[in-house]
C-alpha cells in the first residue's frame, strides 16, 4: 500500500495527528530514491499550507521545515529553491504563529546548496518590515541574526549591493537587544559586518545602537549553569566600539566621559576599550582628546590601591602612545604628548619621598618609552641625565638604589628599540655612576650597583675596569654574603666577556695568581669558584682548567677543594653547556684526572670524594655515546676487580654508569647487574647498598625495550627468588630494592611497575615492616636530584606521579584492617604520596582524600602531620564541601594541634588551616564554632615561638571578624 | 554621606621593611620574648579611616614609641595623629585598643596613649581610650564595630 504521503490526505493527517513528524525521515528517503518528487509532495500538503486556520499553517509550516532540514543539502535544485525561498518569504506575511517555523526553514534553504542569492533581497526586505524582531521569542531572534551572519558568510559582494535599507533593517533589528546569549553573538558578529558593509549616513544611528550598551552592567543569575560572565561580554563588546575608523569621534567622547565616572568598572572597561580602539582608529582622530585622556590615564595611575585599574591604565597609555608615534613625522601632537607625560612624570619623580611613588613615576616614564622607538628616544635622552643628577642630589638609600634600577631599566629598552648609537653620550655615564654606587660599603648598592652594570657591560670603558675588578675581588676573597658573592662572580664574568685580555692580566694572573693558586690559603675556596666560573669562557677554559688540573695531577692537599670548586661550577648548565663540557673532557682528559685522583684517595674522606664521584658523572652526562664508551671500557674492567675486594670502589663504578645514554649497552652490564643486586641486599655501607639500587634502577629504566631490557628483568628476578625470605635482615633491604625498581619502572612508564608496588603494599599490613614499606612509597615519590633525572638521561614519563597516585589509591582500597601502629605507617605512606603529587589532582579526588587526612589529624607524627595539614589547607581553599560537613570534628582537632609541643611547624600550619577555613567557608557554617575558636585560640597567643604567634594573631583576628559588622566576605 | 577628610593631603612615609625571620626564631627550644618591634608588627597595617593607607605609612605608630615590659606585663603604645585637630584620633586609638585585645595575651595590660603635644584634645583621648566602660560600650555600637573592623581586616 502506498504511504499517506503519495495522496492529498497528507494534508489532514498533519492537522490531525503528531505522529506524521515522525515520519518525515521516511517521506526523505522515498525522495532521494525517486519515488516522489518534491512538487507532488507540496501539491499534497497543500490543504494544510493553505488552510484558513492559522494553527493548522503553523502546524504545516513546521512539517515543512522539518523535512528540509532532513533533506540532503544538494537535493533540491536552483529552480526548486527558488520557489520554496518565494515560498517562505510570502509567509513572513502570515500570523505571528507561523513566523517561527518560517524563520528555522528559511535557515536551513540558506544551507543549501544550489541557493541562489538574488532570493535574498527580497527575503530581507519581507523581514524588516513585516517582522518586529525584538518581539520575538529569544530563539527566534538568535535564528534571524543566524540568517543575517550566514548570509554574509555566504555571499560578502552581494550584502553589500543591498545598501543602506540592509544596514538600517539590522540597526532596527537588533536595537533593544537584551539577552546576554544573544548579545554574545551580535558582538562577535558585528565587528566583521561593521570593517564589510559600508555605513553610509548611518554611522551614528548605529553607533548608539551599540554604545548604549557601554558600560556592561550585568550579572549572570546565580542558578544559570553555562553563565555569560560581566567580562565576556565587555569583551566582546569593545571591539565592537571601534571596529571603523569613522566611530572614532563618537566613540572617543563616550569614552572619555566614561573615564571620569566614578564606577570603577566604567573606568576599567574605558582604558580596555581606549587600548583597544589604537588598534583601528587613526592617530589624528585622538588630536582633540590628548589633554583629557592624559590627565584621566594619569589620575588612575596613580590610583593607589587598585592594581588591575593601574594595569589597564598602562595598557591604554602604551597602546595610545605607539598609535601617536606613526604620525611622528607628519604631526606635532605626538611629541607634544610625549613631552606632556615627560614633564609631568620628571616632576612626580623630583617630588617622590619614598620609593612607592618613584617607582610609580618612572612606570609610566618606562611604559611610553616601550610602546615606541620614537617615544623611546624623547624618555631616555632626557631621563638617563636626569636619573644621574637625581642620584647625586636624592640621599635616601632607598631612592638611589631605585634610581639605579630605573637607569638599567632605561638602558634596556634604549637596547630594546636599537637606538644606542643615538645616546651613546647619555649612556656613557651610567658605568660611572655603577662605580660611585659600589664604592659604598653598603651591600644594597653594591648589589644594585653590579646589577645594573651586568646590563650596562657593553658600554663600560676600559679605564673603568680596574676600579671594578679592584672592588669585586675584595667582595669575593672577604665577603660573607652569599647574594653579593654571586653577583660579584657574575659580574666578573659579564665584564671578562667584553674584556678578556684585560681580566686574564688583572684576575687570573694578577689578583688571584693563578700560577701560585695554592701558595695564599686565605679564601682559596672562593677564588677557586670565581675562576672555574671564568674557565666556561673561551678565552679562560685551557689556562684554567690546565692549571687545575696541574693541581688536582700532583695531588696537592688543596686538591679536593678545585675538584669542588670545578663540580659547582660545571654542573651549571647555563654555565657549562654540553658542548664546552664535551670539549673541555676532550682537550684535558678531565674524567681521566679526576679517576686517578679518586683512586689514589680512596682512603680520604668521603665527602670529597663524592665532589669528585659527582663531577665524573656530570662530565660524562655532557659526552656523546661514542666517547662515554671509551671512557667505559678503558676504566671499567679494572674498577669491576677492584669492587671484588673493596666495596668503596663500587661507588666509583657507580658514577661512571650513572650518567650514560639510553643507547649504551655492554656485556659488563649483566656483570654489574648482579654485582649491584648482591651489594644492594649484602652490603653493610648504607651509601653502598643506596647507590646500588640507584644503578639498578637506572639499568632498568634506560635498557631499551625488547632482549636487553628483558635480560636485566629476568637476571632481576631470578636472582631475587634466590633470596631467601626468612633472613630478618635482609627484609627491610629488599622492601627499599623494590621501591626503586617500582620507581625506575613507572618512570620510563612500564606497566610492569604494579607487580612491584603490590608486593611492598603486601608488607604495610606486617607490624614489623610496616616502616620500610612507607620508606619505600616515599622514595618513589621524591624527585632526587643527583639521580634518577633527565640530566642524566633517564626516561620520565609524563605524569608518572598521578599514575602512581591512582594505582596507590587503588591498592589501598584492597588492604585489609590495620591495627594501630601499622595504621600510623600507612597513613604516612599516603602522605608522602599526597605531598608529591600535583596539586589538581587533589582536587578531583577529594572526597577520596579528606577523611584520610581527617583520620591523620590524630596521630602524633610530625611529619605526617605537616603534609595533612598542607593538603587539608589546600582542599579548604578549593572550598571543598566535604570540609565544611566535618567542620565538627575537624576544628577541635586544628585547635588541638595548635598546642602541639613537638614541633612549631604543625602548630603553625594549623593556625594557617584555621586561618583558611575561616575565610574560604560561609559564615552560616562558621559562626557556630566562633566562640569556641576563639577562646581555644587565645593561649596560642602566647605562644613561646613569635613565629607561632603571628599565625595565630592571624587565625584568631579572622575569626573575630566572623559574621561581625564590616566583614568583606562575597557569599 | 560625603564627608571630606580632615587632612586630605597627608604626608606618605616609606613602609619599613618586614621582620626577617632569624635562626634563634626557627630553633624549637629557644623562647622569644615579646618585642616592640612585635607589637609594631601587629598594629602597622592598620587601615586609616580617611585614607587607603596604613597607620605606618602616616607615621601615626613607629616602633620607638612602643614601650614593651614583659615581666611587669605592660605595653604601652603611643600613636601621633597627622595633624593636632584629627577627628579620628579617638578612633585610630579605639582601632589599636580593639586590635591589640584581640591579639595579645590576655596577660597584658594595654595602655594606648596619643604622644604628648600632638593633639589639641590630647587629655580627653587619653581618657576616652583608658576608660574600659566606655571602650565596651564603643564596641556594641555597630556602625563603629563596622569601621573598626574595616580598619583591622588587613592586618
Amino acid at each position: 500500500m502506498d504511504s499517506i504521503w503519495f495522496k492529498p490526505e497528507l494534508a489532514d493527517e498533519i492537522i490531525k495527528s503528531n505522529d506524521i513528524f515522525e515520519e518525515t525521515h521516511s517521506i526523505v528517503a522515498d525522495m532521494i530514491s525517486g519515488h516522489i518528487d518534491i512538487t507532488h509532495l507540496v501539491e499534497n500538503m497543500a490543504g494544510v499550507l493553505t488552510n484558513i486556520e492559522a494553527e493548522n499553517r503553523e502546524k504545516g509550516m513546521r512539517f515543512f521545515t522539518k523535512l528540509l532540514k532532513e533533506l540532503p543539502m544538494d537535493y533540491l535544485s536552483e529552480a526548486q529553491i527558488k520557489f520554496i525561498a518565494k515560498f517562505y518569504t510570502d509567509r513572513l506575511k502570515d500570523n505571528h504563529r507561523i513566523i517561527p517555523s518560517v524563520l528555522e526553514g528559511y535557515l536551513v534553504i540558506i544551507e543549501m546548496k544550489h541557493y541562489n542569492m538574488n532570493n535574498t533581497g527580497e527575503f530581507l526586505t519581507m523581514l524588516f518590515r513585516e517582522v518586529p524582531c525584538q518581539s520575538q521569542v529569544r530563539q527566534d531572534r538568535f535564528n534571524i541574526y543566524l540568517i543575517i551572519q550566514k548570509l554574509m558568510e555566504k555571499d560578502l559582494d552581494y550584502m553589500k549591493v543591498l545598501g543602506p535599507d540592509f544596514v538600517y533593517g539590522i540597526i532596527s533589528a537588533m536595537d533593544g537587544e537584551r539577552d546576554p546569549r544573544n548579545l554574545m553573538f551580535l558582538f562577535t558578529f558585528l565587528p566583521y559586518f561593521l570593517k564589510h558593509v559600508p555605513l553610509g549616513h548611518l554611522v551614528e544611528e548605529m553607533f548608539d545602537v551599540i554604545s548604549c550598551y557601554y558600560p556592561i552592567d550585568f550579572y549572570p543569575s546565580p542558578d544559570d549553569p553555562a553563565a555569560v560572565t560581566r567580562q565576556d561580554l565587555a569583551s566582546a563588546l569593545a571591539p565592537c566600539l571601534c571596529a571603523v575608523p569613522e566611530f572614532a569621534e563618537h566613540c572617543l567622547i563616550l569614552l572619555v566621559e566614561k573615564l571620569d565616572s566614578s564606577l570603577r568598572l566604567a573606568k576599567i572597561d574605558s582604558l580596555k576599550l581606549l587600548a583597544e580602539s589604537c588598534k583601528t582608529f587613526k592617530a589624528e582622530s585622538y588630536g582633540p582628546f590628548l589633554k583629557t585622556l592624559w590627565s584621566s590615564i594619569n589620575r588612575e595611575i596613580s590610583h593607589k590601591t587598585d592594581d588591575e585599574l593601574k594595569m589597564a591604565a598602562h595598557e591604554a597609555l602604551s597602546a595610545l602612545v605607539a598609535n601617536l608615534a606613526t604620525t611622528t613625522n607628519t604631526d606635532q601632537a605626538f611629541e607634544n604628548f610625549t613631552k606632556g607625560i615627560l614633564i609631568s612624570m620628571q616632576t612626580a619623580v623630583a617630588e617622590a619621598t619614598t620609593v612607592a611613588h618613584f617607582v610609580q613615576a618612572t612606570k609610566v616614564l618606562l611604559t611610553v618609552a616601550n610602546a615606541s622607538k620614537e617615544s623611546c628616544i624623547i624618555i631616555t635622552k632626557s631621563m638617563i641625565p636626569a636619573t644621574v643628577a637625581y642620584y647625586g642630589f636624592k640621599t635616601s638609600s632607598k631612592l638611589q638604589i631605585a634610581s639605579l634600577d630605573f637607569l638599567g631599566d632605561l638602558y634596556g629598552l634604549a637596547k630594546h628599540w636599537q637606538i644606542l648609537e643615538e645616546l651613546h653620550i647619555q649612556i656613557s655615564e651610567i658605568p660611572q655612576l655603577c662605580l660611585t654606587a659600589v664604592s659604598q660599603q653598603s651591600k644594597d648598592y653594591q648589589i644594585a650597583g653590579f646589577k645594573n652594570l651586568i646590563i650596562v657591560k657593553n658600554v663600560l670603558p676600559s679605564d673603568l675596569v680596574l676600579p671594578f675588578v679592584e672592588i669585586l675581588i675584595y667582595n669575593i676573597q672577604h665577603s660573607q654574603d652569599n647574594d653579593l658573592l654571586g653577583v660579584s662572580v657574575e659580574t666578573i664574568h659579564a665584564i671578562a666577556r667584553k674584556y678578556p685580555e684585560l681580566i686574564m692580566n688583572i684576575v687570573v694572573k694578577g689578583k688571584c695568581d693563578l700560577n701560585n693558586l695554592t701558595q695564599d690559603k686565605t679564601a682559596l675556596q672562593k677564588r677557586l669558584n670565581l675562576l672555574s666560573n671564568l674557565a666556561s669562557i673561551d678565552d679562560f677554559t685551557k689556562v684554567i682548567i690546565e692549571e687545575m688540573l696541574k693541581i688536582i695531577n700532583a695531588n696537592d692537599v688543596e686538591a679536593s677543594k678545585v675538584v669542588e670548586a670545578l663540580n659547582e661550577c660545571i654542573s651549571n648548565n647555563s654555565l657549562y653547556s654540553d658542548k664546552k663540557v664535551n670539549q673541555i673532557e676532550s682537550d684535558h682528559g678531565l674524567v681521566d684526572s679526576i679517576l686517578v685522583w679518586i683512586l689514589k684517595e680512596i682512603e680520604g674522606p668521603l665527602e670529597s670524594l663524592i665532589h669528585g664521584f659527582t663531577l665524573i658523572s656530570n662530565t660524562i652526562c655532557s659526552l656523546p655515546s661514542e666517547k662515554q664508551l671509551i671512557i667505559l671500557t678503558k676504566h671499567a674492567p679494572d674498577i669491576i676487580e677492584r669492587c671484588k675486594e673493596r666495596e668503596v670502589y663500587y661507588l666509583v663504578l657507580e658514577c661512571l654508569y650513572t650518567p650514560i645514554n639510553q643507547d649504551i649497552y655492554n656485556s659488563k652490564f649483566e656483570d654489574i647487574i648482579r654485582l649491584s643486586l648482591n651489594l644492594s641486599l649484602h652490603s653493610d655501607n648504607e651509601l653502598v647498598r643506596t647507590r646500588s639500587c640507584v644503578l639498578i634502577a637506572h639499568f632498568l629504566n634506560k635498557a631499551e625495550y625488547g632482549q636487553k631490557f628483558e635480560l636485566l628483568y629476568e637476571l632481576l628476578k631470578s636472582y631475587l627468588t634466590t633470596c631467601s625470605r626468612d633472613d630478618m635482615e635482609l627484609c627491610p633491604r629488599l622492601i627499599i630494592l623494590y621501591g626503586w625498581v617500582t620507581k625506575s619502572l613507572i618512570m620510563r612508564g612500564s606497566d610492569l611497575f604494579l607487580f612491584w608496588l603490590q608486593k611492598i603494599m603486601v608488607t604495610m599490613s606486617s607490624p614489623v615492616y610496616c616502616k620500610e614499606s612507607s620508606k619505600a612509597i616515599q622514595l618513589i615519590m621524591t624527585d632526587h636530584t643527583e639521580y634518577l633525572n633527565q640530566k642524566y638521561h633517564c626516561r620520565t614519563s609524563l605524569l608518572y606521579k598521578q599514575r602512581m597516585f591512582q594505582s596507590f589509591s587503588t591498592l589501598t582500597e584492597k588492604l585489609g584492617t590495620l591495627n594501630e601502629s601499622t595504621k600510623e605507617h600507612y597513613l604516612l605512606s599516603w602522605a608522602y604520596v599526597l605531598e608529591k603529587v600535583p596539586k589538581s589532582v587533589l582536587n578531583n579526588e577529594a572526597t577520596r582524600i579528606v577523611p584520610i587526612v581527617i583520620d591523620s589529624l590524630e596521630y602524633d607524627n610530625k611529619d605526617l602531620l605537616i603534609v595533612m595539614i598542607d593538603v587539608l589547607c589546600h582542599i579548604v581553599l578549593g572550598k571543598h564541601y566535604l570540609v565544611a560537613d566535618s567542620l565538627q570534628t575537624i576544628l577541635p582537632r586544628l585547635v588541638n594541634l595548635s598546642k602541639y609541643v613537638k614541633s612549631m611547624d604543625v602548630r603553625i600550619k594549623s593556625l594557617q588551616c584555621l586561618y583558611d577555613i575561616a575565610n574560604s567557608y560561609r559564615t552560616m557554617l562558621l559562626l557556630p564554632h566562633k566562640q569556641d575558636i576563639l577562646l581555644d585560640l587565645a593561649p596560642s597567643l602566647d605562644d613561646k615561638k613569635r613565629l607561632v604567634r603571628n599565625m595565630a594573631v592571624r587565625a584568631r583576628t579572622r575569626w573575630f571578624l566572623i559574621g561581625a559588622p564590616g566583614e568583606m566576605k562575597e557569599d | 554621606m560625603t564627608k571630606i577628610a580632615d587632612n586630605v593631603n597627608p604626608h606618605v612615609y616609606e613602609k619599613g621593611s618586614e621582620r626577617k625571620t632569624t635562626s634563634a626564631e626557627l630553633d624549637e627550644e629557644l623562647t622569644d620574648e615579646f618585642d616592640e618591634r612585635e607589637i609594631f608588627d601587629l598594629i602597622r597595617n592598620i587601615n586609616d579611616p580617611e585614607h587607603p593607607l596604613t597607620l605606618e605609612e602616616l607615621r601615626v605608630i613607629e616602633e620607638k614609641n612602643i614601650v614593651v615590659n614583659n615581666k611587669e606585663n605592660t605595653v604601652v603604645v603611643n600613636f601621633t595623629p597627622t595633624i593636632p585637630h584629627c577627628s579620628m584620633a579617638t578612633l585610630i586609638g579605639l582601632s589599636i585598643r580593639v586590635q591589640l585585645l584581640r591579639a595579645l595575651p590576655s596577660r597584658f595590660k594595654v595602655t594606648v596613649v596619643v604622644s604628648e603635644g600632638t593633639h589639641v584634645s590630647e587629655h580627653a583621648v587619653n581618657k576616652q581610650l583608658a576608660d574600659k566602660e566606655r571602650v565596651a560600650a564603643a564596641l556594641e555600637n555597630n556602625n563603629l564595630v563596622q569601621i573598626i573592623n574595616q580598619c583591622v581586616a588587613n592586618v
